[in-house]
This record gives C-alpha cells, sequence and structure tokens, in this order.
C-alpha cells in the first residue's frame, strides 16, 4: 500500500508536467485546428534558454521566467511565421500538421549545431526528499506541483472568466463565426499560441528539471507523451485534456515502476489507441459514432 | 568512385520503392500514415531471420531459417502486409485525419520498442546482421563484381514496381482511391466501400515497404534499431511531396532529389573539423525547411498528378453556343436523351403528366419508393428528428420542405446512412436500410446529394461524372493489370460515350476535361446533377440544389430534374425555395421539429393551418 501511494506521489508529479505541456498543445490545436508537432520543441527551447539563465544569472526564479518567455516567443514566432500564413492561404490542417514536423526537424537541427547533439546536464539541488501526508515529495517537487496548480488555476480563470478566454472559446468552436461577430480571430489565436508557449516553455523547464538532463531531441520525446494524454482527453478542450494528462501520467508511473520504464511509452500509446478506438473524439468528450459525423 | 555511384544508385532504387508505396497510402488514398517505415523495418528484419540461420549466442531472434533470399523478400513482403493489414483493420475504422495519424505513430513506437527492448525477436539494440551478399555465391559473383549485380537486381525490381503503380494509377481502383482523397463522404455516397478501399491501399503500400526493406536489409547486410529513426520517414514525406503527391513519375524525381541528392550525397561531404555534427544537422534542415516550404509554395510537388485529358468531345461541341446559356423555352435546345434507364423503367413512370401546368393530384394507388416510419434521432438533449413518417412515391418529385432546423438534413442522413437513427424504420424498394452503411445503400440504387456541393475538385469534370458510377468488376485491383490502353481498363467505350452525352446535355462539355474544383459554384451543382443521371439510381434525394443559384440555373435544373424522372428515377428534394418546389413537385412533405407535420400536393398545403403556422406563414403573409 505504502508503495502504492509513493507512485501515486511521483505520478503526481508526472502529470502535472503532462498536463502543463498537453493543455499548451491543446489550446494551440483548439484555435487553429492545427495539431503543432514542433510543440515539443517549444519545451525543448524553455529548458535551454532555463538552462542558459541559470547559468549566468544563478536565479532559478529567472530560469523559470526565462523558459516561459522563450516557450511564448518560439510559439509566437511559429503562428505569425508558419501557421497564420498557411491557415490564411487555405492550407488544410492536415498539410499545415506535415508542416509542422518540418519545423520540428528544423529547430531541432539547429539546436545540435548550436549546442551540439549531447546531453545537457541540468542538476539542480533537488533537496532531501519530505513526507507530505501520504508521499515523498523533495522541494523542487512541491514546487512543480504547487506551480503546475497555479498555472493551471490561472489558466482556468482566463479562460473561463476574461473576455480573452471568452473570445478564445468562441473561435475554438467557430472560427468564422467569431469573426464575424467582431472577434479578431487572428489577434486571439496569435495571443493563445503565445500564453500556449509560455506555459509549455515553463513545462520543458520543470521537465528537465525533474529529469536532469536534456538534448535538442528532449522536447519531441516528451511530446508523444503529451500527444498521447491530449487525445486522450480529447484535443482541443482544455479541461478534458487536463483529466486525460492527470490519468495518464499516473498510468506512465505505475507502468515504469512495475513494469519497466523503457515500456512506458509503447504503453500510453497502447492506452491511447483503445481509448480513440472506442471514443475517437477522446475520454471526456461527448462525440461519437461514424466517420461522416 | 564508381563504386560511390553504384551505391547511391542501389539506394536510389531502394527508397524509390519505399516512396511508391508511400504514395499509394499517402498519395492516392490520402492518409497521413506515419508508421509506414514501420513496414521497412519489419521488412528488413524478417528477410534477414529466414535467411541468416540459426542465433549464435547470446545472440537471440526468432526463426534463423536459412531461405533461399527470394523466398525471404517474398515472406517480407507479406509479414508487412499482414500487419500493415492488422493496424489498417484498427485504425482505418474509425479513424481519420489527425487521429489517424497519432494511432498509427503509436503504432510504429510500440513497434520500435519491441524491436529494440523485446531481445527475444530481432535481439534488440544489436540487431541482426549475416546476410552477406544474397544469391552471390550461386551466380558465382565475387566481392567486386557483387555490387553491380545487386544494383541491376535492385533496378530489375524497382522497374517491376514501378509499371505495377503506374497500371495502379491509371486504373479505375486508382481512381477510386483518389475518390476517397478528394472528398470521402461523395465516393460513399457514390458506392465506395470506403473501409475496404483504404484497407487495400494501405494493405497494398506495407506490403511495398516490406519488399523494400528486403532490398534494405541486403543492401546493408544487417539492419538494428538504430537504422530506423523518425527522420526516415520524414525523408520519404518529402521526397513524394517534393517530387508530387500521386504522380508517380514525380515521386520517383522527389527520391532523386531529396534522397539520392540531399540526403546520400552529402554523407561524403568533408566534416568541419571539431563540429563533426553540423553536416547531418544542416541536411535535416534543409529536409525540413524543403517540407515547410514545398507545403506553403508549391503543394502540388514539382511535376503535379496529371489528369486524363477526354480528346473526343472538342469536336463536337457546337459552335454558338455558350455554355451557360439558358435553354430556350425551357427545353434543351439539343436533342434530348433517351431514357437512360429505359428498358428497366416501369410502365406506370414513363406516363408522365405534365409538371407545371395541370397538376396531378397523388394517387394513393402509386406505390411507394421509400416508407419511412417512427424515425427518431438525438443529439444530446435535442431530438433533431423526432418520430418522422413519410412516404415518397415512385416515379415522381416529391418535395421535402419547412423551416430551417425542421431536422430535414438529419432525416436525409439518416435516410442515405450517413447517421445512425435511434429508432424507427425506413424501407426502399420493399428493404429494410436503416442502419446500413452510406455504400450499401447507394448500391441499393439510392443516392444523395449534399447541401453543398462534394465534387472531386482534383478530378475532371468527366472523371466526376464517370467515378459517379460504382463498377465493381472494373473496380477491382487486377482488372487495371490487363487489357490494351488505360482508357479501356478505367472505362469503357459505352459508359464514356454515355458520360460525354449527359455532360453534352447539362452544357458541361466545354469544361469536361476541367479540374471540378475549378468550377463554380453553379457549375459544380450541375456536376453533381451529372453524376446523378450517371448513376441513374432508382431513388435521388437533392439536398437544397438551389442553393446559391442563379434563376436561370434554376431553369436548367428544373428541366434536369424532368430528366430524372424521364430515366427512372424518383426524386426527392429539399428545397427552402418554394416556387421552385411548387415548379416540380407533386406531393411535397412539410417537417417541422423533427416531424412531419402534413403531406400532400402543394395546394393543398396552402390551406393548410399548421403548415401556414410553423412555415408557409412567414412566406405568404
Amino acid at each position: 500500500m505504502h508503495e502504492v501511494l509513493l507512485t501515486l506521489g511521483f505520478g503526481l508529479v508526472t502529470a502535472s508536467i503532462l498536463s502543463l505541456s498537453a493543455v499548451a498543445f491543446t489550446l494551440e490545436y483548439a484555435v487553429t485546428k492545427v495539431a503543432n508537432l514542433a510543440h515539443g520543441e517549444i519545451l525543448t527551447i524553455g529548458a535551454y534558454a532555463a538552462y542558459l539563465v541559470h547559468q549566468s544569472t544563478g536565479s532559478v526564479l529567472l530560469a523559470a521566467l526565462g523558459a516561459a518567455v522563450a516557450g511564448g516567443a518560439l510559439a509566437l514566432v511559429m503562428h505569425i511565421t508558419v501557421i497564420d500564413r498557411f491557415v490564411r492561404r487555405g492550407v488544410g490542417t492536415m498539410s499545415t500538421l506535415i508542416a509542422t514536423l518540418g519545423i520540428s526537424f528544423v529547430i531541432q537541427n539547429v539546436l545540435v549545431i548550436i549546442f551540439g547533439a549531447a546531453n545537457v546536464a541540468y542538476t539542480i539541488p533537488q533537496g532531501a526528499p519530505q513526507q507530505v501526508g501520504p508521499f515523498l515529495w523533495t522541494p523542487v517537487e512541491e514546487e512543480i506541483l504547487i506551480s503546475a496548480i497555479a498555472i493551471t488555476a490561472v489558466l482556468y480563470v482566463i479562460i473561463t472568466y476574461t473576455k480573452f478566454g471568452k473570445a478564445l472559446r468562441a473561435v475554438a468552436q467557430n472560427r468564422e463565426l467569431a469573426r464575424v461577430t467582431g472577434i479578431n480571430a487572428r489577434l486571439v489565436a496569435a495571443a493563445t499560441w503565445f500564453l500556449a508557449g509560455l506555459v509549455a516553455g515553463y513545462a520543458g523547464f520543470i521537465l528537465a528539471e525533474s529529469v536532469g538532463t536534456f538534448t535538442p531531441f528532449f522536447g519531441f520525446s516528451f511530446f508523444l507523451i503529451t500527444l498521447t494524454a491530449a487525445v486522450a482527453g480529447g484535443l482541443g478542450k482544455p479541461f478534458s485534456t487536463l483529466a486525460g494528462s492527470i490519468i495518464v501520467g499516473i498510468a506512465l508511473e505505475f507502468t515504469g515502476g512495475y513494469i519497466s520504464a523503457s515500456y512506458e511509452l509503447a504503453f500510453a500509446f497502447a492506452i491511447l489507441a483503445l481509448v480513440i478506438l472506442v471514443r475517437p473524439r477522446g475520454l471526456f468528450t461527448n462525440a461519437r459514432r461514424t466517420v461522416f459525423e | 568512385m564508381i563504386q560511390y555511384f553504384v551505391s547511391i544508385l542501389t539506394e536510389g532504387a531502394i527508397f524509390g520503392i519505399m516512396a511508391l508505396g508511400l504514395n499509394v497510402i499517402w498519395g492516392w488514398s490520402g492518409d497521413f500514415d506515419l508508421s509506414y517505415y514501420g513496414y521497412v523495418a519489419l521488412g528488413a528484419y524478417m528477410t534477414l531471420v529466414l535467411t541468416i540461420g540459426q542465433p549464435t549466442p547470446p545472440a537471440e531472434y526468432i526463426l534463423g531459417l536459412q531461405l533461399p533470399y527470394l523466398v525471404a523478400l517474398l515472406g517480407a513482403m507479406l509479414s508487412s502486409a499482414l500487419l500493415g493489414l492488422i493496424i489498417g483493420l484498427i485504425a482505418l475504422r474509425h479513424l481519420r485525419g489527425i487521429y489517424f495519424s497519432i494511432v498509427t505513430l503509436g503504432a510504429v513506437y510500440v513497434l520500435y520498442v519491441m524491436a529494440g527492448q523485446y531481445v527475444p525477436l530481432f535481439d534488440g539494440y544489436n540487431g541482426l546482421f549475416g546476410l552477406y551478399n544474397p544469391m552471390g555465391a550461386a551466380l558465382g559473383l565475387d566481392f567486386y563484381t557483387y555490387p553491380y549485380f545487386f544494383l541491376g537486381f535492385s533496378l530489375l525490381i524497382f522497374i517491376l514496381v514501378f509499371i505495377f503503380m503506374a497500371r495502379v494509377s491509371g486504373s479505375r481502383f486508382g481512381l477510386a482511391l483518389r475518390t476517397l482523397r478528394e472528398d470521402e463522404s461523395a465516393a460513399a455516397a457514390f458506392g465506395r466501400d470506403i473501409y475496404q478501399l483504404k484497407l487495400k491501399a494501405y494493405v497494398l503500400g506495407a506490403a511495398c515497404g516490406g519488399l523494400a526493406g528486403g532490398l534494405f536489409a541486403a543492401y546493408l547486410s544487417a539492419f538494428n534499431p538504430s537504422a530506423w529513426s523518425p527522420i526516415e520517414a520524414i525523408v520519404l514525406y518529402s521526397a513524394v511531396l517534393v517530387g508530387g503527391r500521386g504522380n508517380i513519375k514525380g515521386v520517383i524525381l522527389g527520391v532523386a532529389i531529396m534522397i539520392v541528392f540531399i540526403q546520400e550525397s552529402t554523407r561524403f561531404l568533408p566534416g568541419v573539423p571539431g563540429y563533426p555534427a553540423i553536416i547531418p544537422a544542416a541536411r535535416e534542415i534543409v529536409i525540413g525547411a524543403v517540407l515547410v516550404l514545398f507545403i506553403r509554395f508549391r503543394p502540388q510537388g514539382l511535376l503535379p498528378e496529371r489528369r486524363y485529358v477526354d480528346r473526343a468531345p472538342r469536336d463536337r461541341v457546337q459552335p454558338g453556343v455558350d455554355a451557360l446559356s439558358p435553354p430556350a423555352s425551357g427545353t434543351l435546345d439539343r436533342p434530348a436523351l433517351p431514357p437512360l434507364l429505359a428498358t428497366e423503367v416501369a410502365p406506370e413512370t414513363q406516363v408522365r403528366e405534365p409538371l407545371a401546368q395541370d397538376r396531378p393530384v397523388v394517387s394513393t394507388s402509386l406505390p411507394a419508393i421509400l416508407v419511412v416510419t417512427g424515425l427518431y434521432k438525438h443529439f444530446g438533449g435535442v431530438a433533431a428528428v423526432d418520430g418522422c413518417s413519410f412516404q415518397a412515391p415512385k416515379g415522381q418529385v416529391t418535395g421535402l420542405i419547412g423551416p430551417n432546423g425542421a431536422g430535414k438534413s438529419t432525416a436525409i442522413d439518416l435516410i442515405s446512412g450517413f447517421k445512425l437513427p435511434d429508432a424507427g424504420t425506413i424501407v426502399f424498394e420493399d428493404a429494410a436500410i436503416q442502419g446500413l452503411p452510406p455504400h450499401r445503400i447507394s448500391r441499393l440504387g439510392l443516392i444523395r446529394t449534399f447541401q453543398t456541393p462534394r465534387e472531386w475538385p482534383a478530378l475532371t469534370v468527366l472523371e466526376n461524372v464517370i467515378m459517379a458510377r460504382w463498377d465493381p468488376k472494373r473496380e477491382a485491383l487486377w482488372r487495371g493489370m490487363v487489357g490494351p490502353g488505360r482508357v479501356q481498363r478505367a472505362t469503357s467505350k459505352a459508359e464514356l460515350d454515355l458520360a460525354r452525352a449527359i455532360l453534352a446535355e447539362l452544357a458541361l462539355d466545354k469544361v469536361s476535361n476541367e479540374r471540378a474544383g475549378n468550377l463554380s459554384g453553379g457549375q459544380k451543382r450541375l456536376v453533381e446533377f451529372a453524376r446523378i443521371r450517371m448513376a441513374a439510381p432508382q431513388l435521388v434525394i437533392l439536398d437544397e440544389p438551389m442553393g446559391g443559384v442563379n434563376p436561370v440555373l434554376g431553369e436548367r435544373m428544373a428541366v434536369a430534374i424532368e430528366g430524372f424522372i424521364a430515366a427512372g428515377t424518383s426524386v426527392i428534394i429539399v428545397e427552402h425555395n418554394l416556387p421552385f418546389i411548387e415548379r416540380v413537385a407533386q406531393h411535397v412533405i412539410v417537417m417541422s421539429q423533427g416531424a412531419v407535420i402534413a403531406a400532400g400536393p402543394f395546394e393543398s398545403l396552402r390551406s393548410n393551418q399548421s403548415v401556414i403556422d410553423a412555415y408557409l406563414g412567414e412566406v405568404t403573409a
């Protein structure tokens, strides 16, 4: 029982990193209907930015901020230079998806040229594990958990209560209709990508913090889990995605702990395949039936 | 130097086969399949375990046979085809677009982890090796002459695959795949079983990948998970995209540029001292950037997919006839076609009263072609169709009207199988059809159109019309392989003439070689009418055919609808344009809030209070 709770505790840490990444991904999808396969690179940039800022200033807080800003900037640049243009030019969403795969490779390899392909060790003193209720967490893990909950709460408030959030939901539901009611859909989409980039950049920082090392390809492998969580929950629906992330995050930790860490991702995909087959639009949505509906 | 060219050409031939396989799945069938490289890898692994003999410990792997290489190649193809069948059966059933891509990504990842982690399968990360110069010993080739032989062998297989694909490309099967890529709903509406067709294409592509994998294994003499990175799949996709998706010559050009030139030629460039990673990284940057730029600026690729150009109609167009001029005095200014299904038309349907003038009273003795009883469909808490019951008489035009949100479109979706009813029965020509998939209903002779025209944009108008007729014999894969002449394999002379005649009747003959996507909205409507004429169903359901159509074209449509009846096709027409309904329909059904509130001749509805309340009131007031 004790061991189960411990694993659950680690699972919650994984889940909190995962939910930030997945919610950001789902927001990008919601306003443009483009699944951004270069989303992982936003996390990677966040990790590198945090590392560089941390090296030069020695401040963890500034490092976190640097990660978020770098992530936000990258997401905004991606949106302005590629996604928005493609969407406006009538390039289909599937074609744009393929383009994002190209972007992902460009960014990874630019990073390889600048920083080399080798692992960058990012060691932050984790501190001694403390007993919190039934769980065992280090101070860094507590930070990760608390910051993730806080960011999720802020996102919740933004999406649910602000005027921007209302516009975001309108664009997500029907971009054309939102436009004819006077919403500047392009601006809302750009702002949403920036916001998602901030969150994803920060997720890259806490992921690097908890893993301890990273490479130019580190975001991409985490992106595969992100994708699983977002789709299993419900793509384009922030709160469904959040629920999916928590389940997938905890499931991953249990697979890693009880079966084998190397099968983690394969297992996640197996779950996803099952979920998609039963409920093609995600677990926490209410759509079903034939390919035409 | 010469060895270098031999080696690059061999690789080019092998990657060419891979790209041709991917082109079937992505270029023709239109599925962005991320597990494709998994089929190549499986083919390579299977070739190795079928040829290299028993493992020597500590190595372990399955089978370990010593079969001849050619048999192993066949085994590789079959195993990849089988895996493709399994993954396709799961992923193609309900999933499209991004969901399909994600599941295939997951599938290939599971496969990758299995190959790398589960040692007893293919010896884990060590991988397999030991396939040296297959067939070389038997042919008495030495170390120096073997590469030339293997180049020849790879080229031979490549050319065979190319010829095969060229045949598929021009076949009716190839055209049917493209209808899926262009518009799946329309493909199903005209009788194509999209699941089965997509599955066939998927397995064909996977087998091709397996074959290429078998050659690749012999070329490398080994295979392990490090030969299997995501970049391989991306390079293949970029090759197909750059060359020209769907055009097999383009695909080969793409392989020459992206793989032979960029990927492989730079492999032997002198490295930058101290920075060994720069050249490979720069290469991948180029590949990624080319992918993005081509999608934006030249999505059709360097050699766009070519379409069949029909020469014949040019000679027969009468000079001075404007393609869009209204027909004189409501009739066609050229000889009308004989009823297309004259021999099959039941006698009573040939006796046709004039439409607009003295309207016939709907006789209850007329047999019904469609009987809908108690149809029910809800979305969440909203009952879109709520106990809808009606009949449509055979050989007549039935108008289905009602205010927006009355449930007309949902009812059509339910009748045509595009949505599943929660309850109720639908009887078409004495057969219960509720719950059948769209293609089955279409094959029974009930075809529907859509509110927005759903042409197959990249196919020509003529091809759109020909492909409206589902021809199971001609659409079989093997049928594209045999017989003289491309056109003869894909269609018949009679069919081609019929399509030309229909296009001429609808004054579309001048645009018959135009891609349907380039037509105006009104012309696209007429193409839908031409497709219905070609398919010649027992019943057609027209969903708001007048939407966005000018009155002149409307007149031609009215004539075309009379033509349907003359050809033995009963008509149900959903329309908001009531004068048009009054002009063409002998029988009118009024829906409101998901149910039928009145039915009868148009005049009888004018005095029906509930109809006036629900709908007509706002028009006639």
